[in-house]
């Protein structure tokens, strides 16, 4: 595939400058090629496979878990036999401790290993340089390392489950001092698998957030400026400014589980004096910034492709630039309401509560905006709109349900249920697994030169959000009847047996989440190399990457681009198209309206 | 231009499947309501304490504020995407945005999420306000992968405990000098008198667990080295429940679970009463049900070595 | 693959030989200084939050043991922390910095500054020295990771991750000397590695000073 993206043979562009060949590399296809390649659109390919990969291996670990839900101790058809020992017993079901494993591995390869790479790896790398006009990263090198420590993190947190005690099985909260001693939770080794995967992670993170932020700063196209970038980019930037701040914390926490686990260190255990709720400060310090960096870059790419298919620009552009910043603010000062019932001082509580409530404001705000967005608009109805309109629907599903955690009586009773784990689905899911469906094929044309295959798409986009909705919903009201997570067989429970009718709905739904996701992988692997061949800018769209023709060389623009306007000028009166690129400007008769 | 805003995709394919799906979930809701448990709204099991009302009360409150966000956003999204869908000769409407509707949809959410707020906080208030002095004080006392109940003996009065005297050896880090220490009555089930506020207070032994009562619509961790003593309740009706763990404690925690039971004040004493009279040396046999507590070093060996027994 | 080799070393911006850039015909124009500071500065920022995550856990553990160092009622007395010896590394190392400063103004004004650099390292190096002494030291009066609850746990934990970062300082500052000796890599002009290094040097002693106030002054 990297041939296709950056070195068509014969179809080298010459670009600026004497240094500069767009035929960079040739005659070096060799496995170095692939391994080391500092061209960030190459990187963003190598970020798209790794988690797609992952992106199978989480979910078939979520079916997996569905099952024994539905059909506690009968073993898991197919995916049971693939199973790790440990996990699964001989006949193939699944065993207690291994389903606190699943939980655990499924939760932390979703959001570190999929969600996070999807958004941040793949659409940070791809769209920052191209969207500002800049020929690469500020440092391509260190983007490359990037990857690299990304992967090296994906290998460590796989390699757990093959080590003597197998893969933890604490969550992926990792709670102290269950987390933190060998007698309680019997996989110190795995454990310290895992805490050095995060630990590398956050390495790769924040190399990366580096050079985001640096990138975006120091090398926009000329007219380019902060108020003129598109919003995807705004998202990145402000989310890699959240990774420096957040990713960091959850380091040093890491770093004190292990030290705990191997070398007998206290943080974490009372009888040394060491305080259990330390590490869930920690953890939820970075824990709250995670999920908005998680929903950030997808607010932002949605936000595009909404006003790209409504053929108008972004309502609010602004409001929207100052929505995000003070999520990106915000995010930092609510972390406590993952406590409210921890043992934390119960005024704090109350404190959190309100910072709670003030941060769900900014996102109002943007649900507002994107319905300004395609209101009197021009709506095209695509697959990535599909997906667009599906993710703004689904996010405030998934964002009302946390205003009832957020008052904090109404956690006193639903902490811990599967209320929160419809929450958490209905964001992370239908928001950022929704965006991230919608930005894939958006940006296909660009990233592979090829069109996907619409059949496929439509086919992927009803499974989704049929069968999302079939397996997320009723957790809503199996938390408020009392379940719990994490629990292995919810059958155990007097009070929850009645609600196993429920359980296996999600479980068919989840089954056909799965079986929905199929078209999305063969579409993107097949229609990389044989979708029939996309012209430069197929949805009329403003901004600056359209504006190049694939393959998108080496450097990307063979003359850097000057900017004239705001990044959405669709449907201008008195312009014969409906679009204004970036790089053109208005004629004179023409005045743009202010943003 | 190209062929991708083709016919195939047109909008009418959207807005059949669309509708298909409304429908579908509109039944789906169907079901769920049909789960609905005996005595209270949308599927929430019945409710058994004080505060649990109160709680319910703002779960009702906020289902419908968000009931009615939700009708109005999804709907007027929905109506949008019908009536803005593309139609030759209709451009769109060149419009950046509007200072004054952004400033009304900022201050209203605000208003009402700090309404929201405040009145929330003020049942937290409440809830968590000291327990009355009439108060039965239990001493609670967790473990992988169980539950132990400390009752004061004659005395009337817990003996008083520290955590970090906890250990493998004194359980509940009391002072065995201390003659109420033989006079406290364990139990592995949670026996309450109905309309007398519980005090309870949660120890844990080892790793993090939590008390969680969907019936009490109370959930509180207990944590290895502290007292958790903010928590009382008061049963408005007799009935057998489940006291669940419900923060991962290990291999055993989905199995973590004891026995509840709300009785009234007389079935209480007679329960209660032998039990501290045969600690306190004054009634010899033996009370009807056994008390026999595995250790913590073998209930958890148990539980790990027979995971699936119950699967 | 020149290309990569070459934009390897551009965070802290290794200037490429004038002969190399000629030769690699590829190469993408070098990333400009002023972009591999603020690049570096971002980076700090990072580490200024792993450096706050640890300082706030030996806070709040400090906070709530009640005492310091705290007493776990054994009847085992626990050593009180060397100021004296810590006082004089502490000197060293905040006048390693001013040295590593003499090195770059040497090099502004087109000197090598190579000495500079080798005293600063080997100051640096001393520090480490010395702050090994006091681990032994401390190790035998039964202060240790595994010793004396969080006290041994934050100490060592805090101290540890700084003397890490000390030694990859005192490794990245011989970088920039060799590089100076054998090749004269930076000049009037062009030392943006050098200012980089510089930079997270002077970071490291600034955490030092912050530590040493709260683990050995207060
Ligand atoms: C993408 C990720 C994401 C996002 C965006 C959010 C957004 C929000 N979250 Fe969520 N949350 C998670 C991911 C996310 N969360 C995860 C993963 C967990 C669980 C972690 C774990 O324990 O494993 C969690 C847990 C969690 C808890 C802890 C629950 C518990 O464990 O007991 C709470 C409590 O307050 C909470 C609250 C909120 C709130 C108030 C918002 C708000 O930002 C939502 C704001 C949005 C809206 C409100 C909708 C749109 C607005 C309108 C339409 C305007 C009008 C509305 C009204 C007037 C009501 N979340
Ligand atoms: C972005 C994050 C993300 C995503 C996308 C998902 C996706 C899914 N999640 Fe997950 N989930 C989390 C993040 C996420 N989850 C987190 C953070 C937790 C908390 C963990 C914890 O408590 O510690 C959690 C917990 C969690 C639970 C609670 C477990 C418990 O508490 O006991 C459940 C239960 O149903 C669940 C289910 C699912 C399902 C069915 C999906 C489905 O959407 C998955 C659909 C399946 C696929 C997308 C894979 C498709 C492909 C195949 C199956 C194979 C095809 C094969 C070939 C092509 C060769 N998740
Ligand atoms: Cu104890 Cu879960
Ligand atoms: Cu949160």
């Amino acid at each position: 595939m990297s041939a296709s993206l950056t070195h068509e043979s014969g179809a080298s562009v010459e670009i600026h400058g004497e240094n500069h060949h767009g035929d960079h590399g040739h005659g070096k296809h060799g496995i170095m090629h692939y391994l080391w390649n500092t061209d960030h659109k190459m990187i963003a390919l190598q970020f798209l496979w790794s988690a797609t990969l992952f992106l199978v291996l989480g979910g078939a670990m979520a079916i997996a878990m569905r099952w024994q839900l539905a059909f506690p101790g009968h073993p898991v058809p197919i995916i049971g036999h693939l199973l790790p020992h440990g996990i699964v017993n001989d006949d193939g079901a699944i065993i207690p401790s291994g389903y606190n494993v699943l939980v655990t591995m499924h939760g932390t390869i979703l959001v570190f290993f999929v969600a996070m790479p999807l958004l941040i790896g793949v659409f940070g790398n791809f769209l920052i340089p191209l969207k500002i006009g800049a020929g690469d990263m500020a440092f391509p090198a260190l983007n490359e390392l990037s990857y690299w420590l990304f992967a090296l993190s994906g290998v460590v947190m796989m390699a757990s489950f093959w080590v003597p005690g197998g893969a933890p099985g604490t969550g992926w909260t990792a709670y102290a001092p269950l987390s933190s001693f060998a007698p309680y939770n019997q996989t110190p080794m795995g454990q310290t698998f895992w805490c050095t995967a995060l630990f590398l992670n956050g390495l790769s993170s924040i190399t990366g957030a580096v050079n985001y932020i640096t990138t975006v700063i120091t090398m926009r196209a000329p007219g380019m400026t902060m108020f003129r970038m598109p919003l995807p980019v705004w998202a990145i930037f402000l989310t890699a400014i959240l990774l420096i701040l957040a990713i960091p914390v959850l380091s040093a926490a890491a770093a004190l589980i292990i030290f705990d686990l191997n070398f007998g260190t206290t943080f974490f255990k009372p009888s040394g004096y060491g305080q259990p709720l330390l590490w869930q400060h920690l953890f939820w310090f970075f824990g709250h910034p995670e999920v908005y960096i998680l929903i950030l870059p997808a607010m932002g790419l949605t936000s595009e492709i909404l006003s790209v298919f409504s053929r108008k620009p972004v309502f609010g552009y602004k409001a929207m630039v100052w929505a995000m910043i003070s999520i990106g603010f915000l995010g930092f000062i609510v972390w406590g309401h993952h406590m409210y019932v921890s043992g934390m001082n119960l005024t704090l509580s109350a404190a959190f509560s309100v910072s709670t409530m003030v941060i769900a404001v900014p996102s109002a705000i943007k649900t507002f905006n994107w319905m300004g967005t395609i209101w009197r608009g021009s709506i095209h109805y695509t697959v990535p709109m599909a997906f667009a309109v599906s993710f703004v629907s689904m996010f405030v599903i998934g964002g009302l349900s946390g205003i009832f955690m957020a008052s904090t009586p109404v956690d006193l009773f639903v902490h811990h249920t599967y209320f929160i784990v419809a929450h958490f689905h209905y964001v992370l899911f239908g928001g950022s697994m929704f965006a991230i469906f919608a930005a894939v094929y958006f940006w296909f044309p660009k990233m592979s030169g090829r069109m996907f295959n619409n059949t496929l798409g439509w086919i992927h986009f009803w499974m989704t959000l049929v069968f999302f909705n079939l397996t997320f919903f009723p957790m809503h009201n199996l938390g408020l009847g009392g379940m719990m997570r994490r629990i292995a067989d919810p059958t155990v429970y007097d009070c929850l047996r009645q609600l196993q009718p429920l359980n296996v709905v999600c479980t068919i739904g989840a089954m056909g989440l799965g079986l929905g996701t199929i078209p999305f992988i063969v579409n993107i692997v097949w229609s990389m190399f044989n979708g029939p061949k996309a012209p430069a800018n197929p949805w009329n769209s403003t901004t600056l990457e359209w504006t190049v023709s694939h393959p998108i060389p080496h450097g990307n623009f063979s003359v850097i681009p000057t900017v004239y306007h705001g990044p959405y000028e669709y449907s201008v009166p008195g312009l014969e198209k409906d679009y204004l690129p970036q790089n053109e400007k208005a004629p004179a008769h023409i005045t743009l309206e202010a943003h | 231009m190209t062929s991708v805003f083709n016919k195939k995709n047109s909008f009418y394919r959207f807005l059949t499947k669309g509708l298909g799906l409304f429908l579908f979930l509109l039944a789906m809701s169907g079901t769920l309501m049909a789960e609905e448990r005996a005595g209270n709204i949308y599927g929430l099991p019945p409710c058994v304490t004080t505060t649990g009302l109160q709680i319910d009360f703002i779960i009702k409150i906020i289902f419908w504020l968000t009931a009615v966000v939700f009708v109005l956003v999804q709907g007027t999204y929905t109506y949008y995407l019908i009536a803005y869908r593309r139609r030759p000769g209709v451009p769109a409407h060149y419009s950046h945005g509007n200072n004054t509707l952004e400033i009304i949809w900022t201050t209203l959410p605000t208003i009402i999420f700090l309404a929201l707020a405040i009145y929330s906080n003020r049942v937290w208030e409440e809830i968590h306000r000291p327990a009355p002095e009439n108060a039965l004080t239990i001493d609670v006392s967790s473990y992988q992968f169980g539950w132990e109940m400390r009752y004061p003996g004659v005395s009337g009065k817990l003996a008083p405990m520290d955590v970090k005297k906890i250990s493998p050896t004194n359980r509940w880090g009391t002072d065995a000098e201390d003659p109420r220490t033989a006079q406290d009555v364990i139990s592995t089930e949670l026996v309450i008198p109905v309309g007398r506020p519980v005090h309870v207070l949660l120890h844990a032994r080892d790793v993090i667990h939590s008390f969680y009562v969907p019936e009490f619509r109370l959930y509180q961790d207990c944590v290895p080295g502290r007292t958790i003593g903010w928590v009382w309740f008061q049963a408005i009706r007799t009935g057998d429940f489940q006291l669940a763990c419900n923060q991962l404690c290990g291999t055993g925690h989905y199995n973590m679970k004891a026995p509840i039971r709300v009785v009234s004040e007389e079935a209480f004493q007679e329960w209660l009463v032998p039990r501290q009279q045969k600690n306190a040396g004054i009634l010899p046999t033996a009370p009807s049900t056994p008390l026999a507590t595995p250790s913590p070093a073998k209930a958890a060996s148990l539980t790990a070595k027979s995971p699936d027994n119950t699967l | 693959m020149n290309n990569a080799a070459y934009n390897n070393a551009s965070i802290f911006h290794a200037p490429t030989a004038p002969e190399a850039i000629e030769h690699d015909h590829h190469a993408a124009p070098p990333t400009p200084p002023a972009t591999c500071k603020l690049g570096m500065c971002i980076f700090l920022c990072s580490e200024a939050l792993l450096f706050s995550g640890l300082i706030t856990a030996y806070l709040v553990l400090r906070q709530a043991a009640g005492s310091w160092p705290p007493n776990f009622g054994d009847g085992i007395e626990l050593p009180p922390m060397p100021k004296l010896l810590t006082g004089i590394n502490t000197v060293i190392l905040v006048s390693s910095s001013f040295v590593y400063h003499f090195a770059e103004v040497a090099v502004k004004k087109g000197k090598s500054g190579a000495g500079w650099m080798l005293l600063s390292a080997l100051m640096g190096a001393t520090f480490v020295g010395i702050q090994c002494i006091e681990w032994t030291e401390l190790y035998h009066e039964g202060l240790w990771f595994n010793k004396g609850g969080v006290y041994g746990s934050t100490f060592f934990t805090l101290t540890g991750f700084h003397g890490a970062h000390v030694c990859i300082g005192v490794l990245l500052i011989l970088w920039c000397f060799f590089l100076q000796v054998t090749k004269g890599t930076f000049t009037a002009k062009r030392h943006v590695a050098l200012e980089n290094v510089g930079l997270y040097w002077h970071f490291v002693d600034v955490v030092w000073v912050l530590l040493f106030t709260i683990l050995y002054l207060i």
